[in-house]
């Protein structure tokens, strides 16, 4: 039996590229490692507390006006799930300035504060917000292969070349605002003077235009209905099946797995790390994949930690959904700070702030997160691990209650603490970089964008955070469609040329 | 095509050239914390005698199967043996016994009490012997302590052979790599029943920070506490604040949680190891069982009395599972068709709500079909 498509990882690229495939009666079967699917999108349980692994706001969902792509795959994949649309409500803590402000509502309050804060922000952010949604064509077109456009979009080739600090300056808007409106480089995962306008311009689109969702659901929900989707339409998935080697031939890949099962098909899709891959999983050496891997800087990893509190998150004070504390605004002097075990910059997310059913009534889901750039866990050995871990833990702990004048400690009824090291465990992404590959310099969506067809491979693709997009749930989701269509079109056009 | 894309596009494949072809550089963090493999290699280096029915067994690392180093743990952790007995296939899970400073040493200790027809417990007790080789599951678990969640004074309350995680955390006290105060309660039916006596008279003598005050119901004897732990008995060791952890059977929690409101300890500062399941249906039937794994199919019998994953151990089939009492989700299976009866597992509600069933503390009530995916 040789499938049409294997997928390594039920991981939400992994699902969402099944769906696809099996929509268009492709023969696919997807091998996961763990006993559900999820990926990183999984949740687990201790006591009485559901904690998602990894918690996202979805930039891409959309809503009825500003339909996202997330949206329009929910709709295509017949899933049910329900979201729910967000207004900011981030608190937010500076150290250098000793600024403590809240960001709250729709995008145009956030310009009229910014404008507050500093006159003459609000006009070039307008122009601004004009180039985000013509950088967001230009991009619609180049996913369709539609690369004469350079005359149509002016701004978006202008700026092409330009990283988003620059940019930004050039637009005129005062350096004070371009720090505050960009506080979400950390999600990005990149600072504003690596990061290139296009992707950060296209990110600052969805956030405006589509605003932001939660997933009303814990994050397995939605992976067992994208599972359950794939499996009633007739695609098979293998749990508990891990992936050990994959054999490379000029038309059938060959999948090896644990236990001591071989498995083939036409074309072998990964909803895995990339560098994994490569390191580990295919054992022939190629010296351009080598090349590529080398140029690139994978992701921060980072640390969670997950509280479950024993009161209502009202009585707790905790009533922002985000709270974040910076070293400074400037994010290139930010990440400098984060390159040490114990530096100050974390975000906090209160789930039930958003949604009701987020913990049982009277409690309170705390999570706090925070990365870290360089090789910071190197001292790290199974020696210390238990000791630095919970240090780590309360560091970010104490620092969230000196930060935002709030008691946690002595709620805390569960606790769970996931490094980089869980996350290699958990996902085999190397160094627990689950986010993929940074953004940097030419290492940025749009680069890989437009050497996507120089640098794919035969028989080989990537979905997931590995995949072109970067990381994050959108990316993620959205890679298993864009990738599985491409797939799709391509051996379509080449059966017809049979 | 000379534009600004293509002049992007080359700008990245020259820069790429330039990056050395050699191997893709390593990753950095350790892994041997990372990447823990799933299943050890040991050789029973020792077997003490702790009391008429239960033995403890000393594990060292088996290199000659390419277990080189035994992996570390968290005080309060378990390791599960897996055997093959008569055809069977029957894991067990054990609390760690020994300090975790022994795991970088290549030491576990488990202790084996006698189960009236325990399977593995009689198999370990009565066949096992030094020399022999065992393979067990890596350490997992939460019944640990946690300095952030947790009070500086800790009281353990430890019914029978629940005093092994307690054993493990005491001695991790004493080698530093925990940071509490510890009272252990350690409830046995008589004097021949207490387990790690020579390690209990030890720390009770040198501990500065680890106290076992040993409460025998059945019997009488000088230098211990007859009768049962109540109210006057805990007072001494409770302070303002407290973290409590118990282990042993349920009767021992539903008695002391009594007992703790009356100290007003909250809920939160309270945690338990779930060890026993208690599970007795009113008859006795056999059903039929088919399991579908994942390019095969086992047909067996289950009984009303007999967790389903007994059953298809009985049968055979290998399924996974690590704690046996619902909580960790490694026997995590689909129920395709049948009622049953699922005891005590904590699972997410999206999980249940699919199906999923932990075989390990579910019950059939009519003829069962399964998906298990091995």
């Amino acid at each position: 039996m040789i499938y049409d498509y294997i997928i390594v990882g039920a991981g939400i690229g992994g699902l969402s590229a099944g769906l696809n495939l099996i929509a268009n009666n492709k023969k696919v079967l997807i091998l996961e490692k763990n006993s559900l699917p999820g990926g990183l999108a999984s949740t687990f349980k201790k006591g009485r507390f559901e904690f998602d692994t990894t918690i996202w706001d979805l930039y891409d969902f959309g809503n009825s006006e500003h339909i996202g792509e997330i949206q329009k795959l929910f709709q295509k994949y017949g899933l049910t799930t329900s979201t729910k649309l967000i207004p900011f409500n981030n608190r937010i803590k500076v150290l250098d300035t000793n600024e403590d402000y809240e960001i709250k509502g729709e995008f145009e309050e956030f310009v009229l504060w910014l404008e507050q804060q500093n006159p003459g922000s609000m006009e070039p952010i307008r122009e601004f917000i004009k180039i985000t949604k013509e950088v967001h064509d230009a991009l619609e077109c180049i996913k369709a292969n539609n690369y004469q456009i350079e005359e149509n979009f002016p701004n978006f080739t202008k700026y092409l070349d330009y990283n988003a600090l620059n940019a930004l300056i050039d637009l005129k808007i005062p350096r004070d605002t371009i720090h505050k409106m960009s506080y979400l480089w950390l999600e990005i995962g990149s600072p504003l003077n690596k990061l290139n306008f296009i992707d950060y311009a296209n990110f600052m689109y969805k956030l405006i235009f589509k605003k932001t969702v939660v997933l009303n659901d814990k994050n397995i929900a939605l992976a067992l209905e994208m599972a359950k989707q794939f499996q009633t339409l007739g695609g098979k998935i293998h749990y508990n099946t891990k992936v050990i080697e994959i054999i490379e031939d000029s038309d059938t890949e060959t999948i090896k797995t644990s236990d001591g099962k071989e498995y083939k098909a036409k074309h072998v899709i990964c909803d895995l790390s990339k560098r994994y891959v490569f390191k580990e999983l295919i054992k022939k050496t190629d010296k351009d994949i080598n090349r590529l891997e080398n140029a690139r800087t994978l992701s921060p990893n980072g640390i969670y930690v997950y509280l479950g509190l024993n009161q209502d998150h009202k009585a707790l004070n905790l009533t922002n959904y985000h709270y974040y504390q910076f070293n400074t605004l400037n994010s290139e002097q930010n990440v400098a700070k984060m390159t040490s075990l114990k530096h100050s910059t974390f975000e906090a997310i209160v789930p039930n702030v958003v949604c009701d059913n987020a913990s049982p009534e009277n409690t309170t889901i705390l999570v706090l997160r925070t990365s870290y750039f360089g090789n910071v866990f190197d001292k790290v050995n199974k020696n210390n691990y238990y000791k630095v871990k919970e240090e780590l833990a309360k560091h970010l702990i104490d620092q969230f209650e000196e930060a935002f004048k709030v008691d946690v400690k002595n709620y805390i009824e569960e606790i769970s603490i996931a490094t980089p090291f869980t996350f290699e465990r958990l996902t085999n992404n190397i160094n627990g970089s689950f986010m993929g590959y940074m953004r940097l310099g030419y290492d940025n969506s749009i680069h890989r964008l437009i050497s996507e067809e120089d640098e794919k491979l035969a028989n080989l693709s990537f979905v997931g955070n590995s995949a072109i997009f970067g990381g994050g749930f959108d990316n993620a989701f959205y890679s298993g469609y864009y990738v599985t269509e491409k797939l799709l079109n391509q051996k379509g056009s080449e059966n017809n040329g049979e | 095509m000379a534009n600004k894309i293509e002049s992007l596009r080359q700008e990245r494949k020259n820069i790429i050239k330039s990056y050395s072809a050699k191997n893709i550089e390593n990753t950095y963090i350790d892994s041997e914390v990372s990447k823990t493999k799933d299943i050890q290699h040991v050789i029973v280096s020792e077997i003490i005698d702790e009391s008429s029915d239960t033995k403890s067994f000393i594990l060292t690392s088996d290199s000659s199967k390419g277990t080189n180093e035994l992996a570390m743990f968290k005080a309060g952790q378990y390791i599960s043996v897996k055997l093959n007995i008569n055809e069977e296939y029957a894991t067990r899970a054990y609390s760690l016994a020994s300090s975790p400073a022994h795991a970088a040493k290549n030491i576990y200790r488990i202790t084996v009490k006698r189960v009236r027809n325990g399977l593995v417990s009689n198999y370990l007790l009565d066949n096992i012997k030094v020399g022999d080789s065992l393979t067990i599951s890596k350490p997992t678990g939460n019944f640990t302590y946690n300095s952030i969640r947790d009070e500086k004074n800790v009281i353990a309350i430890a019914g029978g052979s629940g005093i092994t995680p307690f054993m493990s955390l005491a001695l991790a006290i004493e080698d530093g790599l925990e940071d509490c105060d510890l009272t252990i309660f350690y409830s046995v039916r008589t004097y021949d029943d207490m387990l790690f006596k020579k390690e209990i008279e030890l720390l009770n003598k040198k501990s500065k920070r680890v106290k076992i005050h040993v409460v025998i119901t059945r019997e009488e004897k000088e230098g211990f506490i007859h009768g049962y732990i109540n109210k006057d008995v805990l007072a001494p060791a409770i302070k303002e604040f407290n973290t409590v952890f118990m282990c042993g059977p349920k009767s021992l929690y539903k008695a002391m949680n009594t007992i703790l409101s009356e100290f007003n300890i909250p809920r939160k500062s309270v945690h338990y190891e779930n060890f026993y399941i208690d599970y007795n249906p009113s008859n006795i039937e056999t059903y039929e069982l088919k399991v579908i794994l994942k390019n095969d199919f086992v047909l067996a019998t289950c009984k009303s009395n007999v967790t389903l994953l007994e059953s298809m151990e009985q049968a055979g089939i290998k399924a996974p599972s690590s704690c046996r009492v619902g909580i960790c989700g490694f026997c995590r299976s689909v129920l395709l068709e049948g009622k049953i009866k699922m005891i005590g597992s904590n699972m997410n509600k999206a999980v249940l709500d699919n199906d999923y069933i932990h075989p390990c503390v579910t019950y059939p009530e009519s003829d069962i079909v399964l998906r298990l995916d091995i």
